[in-house]
């Protein structure tokens, strides 16, 4: 499934774990107490993070090589 | 933006569009590929973050979250009793906080970055709550003593604060609880706030659902 080129794979990975970080986000919304806001922060902010700057590098290292 | 359901279907969005990347990765060779790459990992993810975590922010301020620890039902049930003397149920019963935000009203800060203190405040709490021993209900105490800043923010100005019969008696009350050199919880004053030990002989109010 994932591609061979390795920008697009790593784009296929990075759009994984944005999902993973999406899905976090949107149960975290639907709960009510503080166990949610810090799941939300803490895995959720995390999982954007990671996703976005894997992106990021991946865009980086391939436009310098 | 305080209900999730605003962001709810833009947090859809975007994972549908992050699927169409991850099954078409192809579509990134194009340079309007790229860029629509770029708005889908990286500015909508943003987007998505923020409109949630202001959403979350919000409802962290409610009276609902406040309550959803097992260790503030007391304090939940002193906002119902049936006294007129108890502060913080008159002010919840009567609506001189808004009673879904009643808790953050009057605990948060109203200086400069208060409100920042109050969530951090607020993460002590669950740490407190969850990592260490949390004291019993009635044990629980302010990490300050209750500033008459958070009360004149609405009182201040007020006709019924600065002409109140027992404010204007004393010439010398007023300016001292503009200085917080006499607070307005006091003992004498109004000193009777959650009073939690007491809740078992209390009469509670069975309105305001």
């Amino acid at each position: 499934m994932l591609s061979t080129n390795p920008l697009q794979r790593k784009i296929q990975i990075s759009g994984i774990i944005l999902i993973f970080g999406l899905v976090v986000e949107a149960v975290c919304l639907l709960g009510q107490g503080p166990i949610a806001f810090l799941v939300f922060i803490g895995l959720g902010g995390l999982a954007f993070l990671v996703a976005i700057v894997y992106y990021l590098l991946a865009l980086v290292r391939s436009g310098s090589a | 933006m305080e209900h999730p359901v605003f962001v709810l279907p833009f947090i859809g969005l975007c994972i549908a569009l992050v699927c169409i990347f991850i099954f078409r990765p192809d579509l990134t060779s194009t340079s309007g590929g790229k860029i629509m790459a770029f708005l889908v990992f990286f500015i909508l993810p943003v987007l998505c973050l923020g409109a949630g975590f202001s959403s979350k922010l919000e409802s962290s301020k409610s009276t609902r979250f406040c309550l959803s620890c097992h260790i503030m039902e007391p304090y939940g049930k002193s906002l119902l009793v049936d006294d007129p003397g108890h502060l913080a149920a008159a002010h919840f019963q009567n609506h001189r906080v808004p009673p879904e935000d009643a808790c953050y009203t009057c605990h948060t800060n109203y200086a400069m970055f208060g409100g920042v203190k109050a969530k951090l405040g607020g993460l002590k709490h669950i740490y407190v709550y969850y990592l260490k021993t949390p004291p019993a209900p009635e044990d629980i105490k302010l990490y300050d003593s209750y500033h008459n800043r958070e009360c004149l923010h609405c009182h201040a100005g007020a006709r019924s604060f600065e002409e109140g019969v027992v404010h204007a008696a004393d010439p010398d009350l007023l300016p001292a609880l503009r200085a917080n050199k006499t607070s307005c919880v006091s003992s004498g004053c109004h000193d009777m706030v959650h009073n939690v030990r007491s809740l078992k002989d209390a009469k509670f109010w069975k309105g305001g659902s």
